[in-house]
């Protein structure tokens, strides 16, 4: 009894000095995930017509960033490139993409996206549970409230993209 | 861990954070003090069974609440961009509600529990956990003992029901069935869990019967750093976890904790203490390396110890015809260790070799029961082709068995080895790109019963990306066990007349068969918009050779003592019974904060009785399984992390005299920053206790009760 009623106390206090903590987004946060990604992956040089050239981040599927994607970009630069974000309605538009977001709403449609990019270098990023088994470069995992990356590296090596170290250090690497 | 206050911002990007009503910011606490008061009174009450004002209010507080108005929110979207890649990983998102849940491609009844929801539950052991999911039945019987069956058959030992562990099977070979209590994991390191509804068999080979259990832990790196939590409360008397993990190398990381929890003795039916309260000490590690690009490593143990009481009515067979009731203490030790390896082949299809050890002694009813498994398993998985995708495996399991004269049950013989082998394949053909047909079977030699199989075929239609309706057929076996083959036991004595008695006797079978499942099932899941999903099975099951209980020409024993007359019960396996059921799950999110889970669970059984069935115990399938379970979940996060989730559930009457019961369970939480979590549960709030089970032969059923417990816990 003791310990039920000193329990109650201690947490009326702490409940009444409570900081203004706040948490983000989802879809906020996975943006800032996109355009750090930009930072820790390289391209083969053939990728870009010039060095100034920007990154294209394509998304297929139903949009969930709202504007949150586009604000994550705007005028910043990666490596003296800029961004550009497209929404891609053609899968036939992907080969001009350097990044593609693939929208949970697309996961039916992973062997057909992945078919058509399968030659060019571009990395793909996904939020669906079979993401990565189907060939998908980096996926999202939401777990505990945290945001996960999974990284298939073979995948990834095979489309002649570079994922850094050190992201690949913080992520969970899964095989096909 | 870093709070979005602190990250670095640009002068472009204004922050205002503002809350529309300062209301908001008091209702957590005036709901915290609320819960607590009620708890105080209601725990300071002797035992009632009217409606009264308490249990009222406990119900409009779990349900009532939650539905407070949407919790608007406004907020100009801070700049993450400046975050590093470490600090981006330690965000917390505000929902998981809007990642939709993928359509499982499974033609099956599946049911996943994810981190959050066993977070969010406020379950302090995993049978706790298991009453998420509609169409299990999960029974207390005392403080360690639970009776949890799928779709029928709930037992103190379940043996229909296949669990595993990081793959390691935790089904008990002596009594087929799970000790519940030796699964004592830190909750905080389970990834998820997924229950599967229905045979299983093809891939998981007997046993699996009308269900499997696939409880999963979080790889080592995503459990880097420190974990310290502690809790108290009036069932849960104690429970700390301590947990650290670090880098091996540029490869490998690891984990290790210990854990120790202290759990109340329970009520008797009749009152007083049934002094069966306990405690366990579990160590364990987890180890994971990235070998190489293509090769996986995982290595992993547990050592766990308890202490625990149990109360029983039993014969005394050394003394006929004795019988008493009494509170046996004893210790319980179980120690596993597992590896797997998982390499990729340059063809792209990926291979596991899985090695385990598992070490178990306990005392049951006075016998000293020891027992060792050894499991080698290897599995396979390649596409061919663009429309098949293959599994196929081998499986060794070497099973040794050492079984002490308790008080009355006993064995013979008291000890045996046995080897189980198994092989299966299965492969998924994609008919049309909206059909997929699954077939497969298992081919399995145990030495009990010899050969069996267990085929099963599924077909898969998703008419669009949102639906999927699914048929499946399927046989399953359970593999006979040592009781049913050695089992000894005089279960019972009457008197025959002054000074004379007669004893019931079990006795194991010769001729042991396989228990056989034939079941179809049929399903529909469909995610109807962004915030409803819908989740619907139904099935109808045939099983045969069911053990059965029958009675044999009584006989005189003349000895030493006064004569006494036996009547020998032997098992068979001559029992049939169909059962015909569905579940029905629902996941709704009316806002991001809010998401709402109902689900329901029918079942009807029929037993038939051969002619020459003399059955004593008429189907314990039947008897313990409600033919109605009903659920309704709320979770909901409140401003400033603050959260309040409750749970109602309705669990129909056993016919066996257990009458049916309503649980209502809440929770308050407060994530104050990355790093430290408080909570606080009560469970069972509507009544001061209530029976989920009857007794069983060794174990005497206790009443489960109201109880409270807080938790505080630290990651760093």
């Amino acid at each position: 009894m003791i310990f039920r009623i000193s329990l109650g106390i201690a947490l009326g206090t702490v409940l009444g000095t409570s900081a203004r903590a706040q948490v983000v987004d989802e879809y906020q946060l996975k943006a800032a995930f996109l355009y750090n990604f930009a930072k820790f992956v390289d391209w083969p040089p053939q990728a870009f017509k010039s060095p100034t050239d920007p990154i294209v981040i394509c998304i297929v599927g139903k949009n969930p960033f709202g504007r949150n994607l586009d604000q994550a970009v705007k005028g910043q630069v990666v490596r003296g490139r800029s961004f550009i974000v497209r929404q891609v309605a053609d899968l036939q538009q992907l080969s001009v993409c350097h990044m593609v977001f693939v929208a949970a709403s697309e996961r039916k449609q992973l062997a057909a996206i992945f078919g058509e990019i399968k030659t060019s270098a571009v990395l793909t990023v996904g939020e669906s549970e079979d993401f990565t088994a189907e060939g998908g470069m980096i996926n999202f995992r939401i777990e505990d409230g945290n945001v996960r990356l999974q990284i298939n590296a073979q995948a990834a090596a095979q489309q002649q993209i570079h994922i850094s170290s050190k992201l690949l250090g913080l992520a969970q690497i899964v095989r096909k | 861990m870093l709070v979005l206050t602190k990250i670095p911002r640009r002068s472009s990007c204004p922050q205002r954070i503002a809350f529309p009503s300062t209301a908001w910011e008091v209702a957590p606490v005036l709901m915290a003090i609320t819960i607590m008061l009620a708890i105080l009174r209601a725990s300071r009450r002797p035992m009632r069974t009217d409606m009264s004002a308490s249990r009222v209010a406990g119900l409009a507080l779990v349900v009532v609440l939650p539905l407070v108005p949407s919790l608007a929110q406004t907020s100009n979207p801070p700049d993450l961009t400046q975050a590093t890649l470490e600090d981006l990983l330690k965000m917390q998102v505000t929902s998981v509600s809007k990642k939709e849940e993928p359509l499982s491609k499974a033609g099956a009844a599946v049911f996943v529990i994810t981190q959050e929801d066993i977070r969010r539950s406020g379950a302090t052991n995993i049978p706790d956990l298991l009453r998420l999911v509609p169409g299990v039945n999960v029974a207390q019987i005392d403080s360690n003992n639970w009776a949890i069956g799928i779709r029928g058959f709930g037992d103190l030992y379940a043996d229909k029901v296949l669990v595993l562990i990081d793959g390691r099977s935790v089904y008990n070979p002596m009594a087929s069935g799970v000790n519940w209590d030796a699964q004592d994991l830190p909750l905080e390191d389970i990834e998820r869990i997924e229950v599967i509804r229905g045979p299983g068999g093809t891939v998981w080979g007997a046993n699996a019967v009308n269900g499997v259990i696939n409880i999963m832990t979080k790889s080592a790196k995503n459990t880097q750093g420190g974990l310290v939590s502690a809790g108290g409360g009036s069932s849960t008397t104690g429970q700390g976890l301590a947990q650290y993990g670090g880098a091996i190398g540029d490869t490998g990381t690891y984990r290790v904790f210990g854990k120790y929890s202290d759990i109340a003795s329970t009520t008797l039916p009749g009152g007083g203490s049934a002094e069966d309260g306990w405690h366990s000490t579990h160590g364990g590690f987890r180890s994971d390396w990235d070998l190489s690009p293509t090769d996986t490593l995982t290595v992993q143990g547990d050592l766990l110890q308890a202490r625990e009481g149990q109360n029983q009515t039993t014969v005394i067979a050394s003394q006929l015809p004795l019988t008493e009731t009494f509170t046996e203490r004893s210790d319980m030790s179980a120690a596993n260790i597992l590896a797997r390896w998982n390499h990729t082949l340059a063809n792209g299809s990926d291979t596991s070799l899985q090695i385990y050890d598992d070490y178990t002694r306990r005392v049951v009813a006075g016998g000293l029961i020891w027992q060792d498994t050894f499991d080698v398993n290897f599995q396979h998985h390649v596409k061919l082709g663009s429309r098949q995708d293959v599994v196929w495996g081998l499986d060794a399991r070497v099973s040794s068995l050492h079984m002490g004269q308790g008080y009355t049950i006993g064995f013979l013989p008291d000890q045996r080895t046995d080897l189980l082998v198994s092989a299966f394949a299965q492969d998924e053909v994609k008919i049309a790109s909206t059909l997929s047909l699954t077939v497969g079977s298992k081919f399995e030699h145990n030495d009990y019963s010899g050969f069996a199989f267990e085929p099963s075929a599924q077909l898969v239609w998703n008419p669009t990306a949102r639906q999927a309706l699914w048929l499946s057929a399927a046989k399953a076996i359970r593999q006979p066990d040592v009781v049913d083959t050695s089992l000894v036991s005089d279960v019972a004595t009457f008197p025959t007349g002054p000074g004379t008695f007669g004893v019931v006797e079990i006795l194991g079978s010769p001729n042991p068969n396989v228990e056989t499942l034939n079941d179809f099932e049929a399903g529909y899941r469909i995610q109807a918009a962004k915030r409803l999903s819908v989740d619907a099975s139904t099935f109808l099951s045939y099983y045969h050779n069911l053990r059965t209980l029958e009675a044999q020409a009584p006989y005189f024993v003349t000895g030493p003592g006064a004569p006494y007359v036996v009547v020998p019960t032997v098992f068979e396996f001559i029992g049939t019974a169909r059962s015909f059921g569905g579940e029905l799950s629902v996941n709704w999110n009316p806002v991001d904060r809010w998401r709402l889970s109902a689900g329901s669970a029918l079942i009807q059984m029929k037993f038939s009785k051969n002619a020459a069935d003399v059955d004593t115990q008429p189907g314990d399938g039947a008897t313990g399984t409600p033919q109605q379970q009903y659920q309704l979940r709320s979770q909901l996060t409140l401003p400033h992390r603050f959260e309040w989730d409750g749970s109602l559930a309705y669990v129909g009457r056993l016919t066996v005299g257990v009458p049916a019961y309503t649980r209502v369970d809440a929770r308050f939480g407060w994530r104050m920053n990355g790093h430290t979590d408080f909570s606080v549960v009560g469970q069972n709030l509507l009544s001061p206790r209530h029976a989920e089970f009857p007794s069983e032969l060794g174990v005497n059923y206790t009443l489960v009760v109201r109880s409270v417990f807080a938790k505080v816990s630290w990651r760093f």
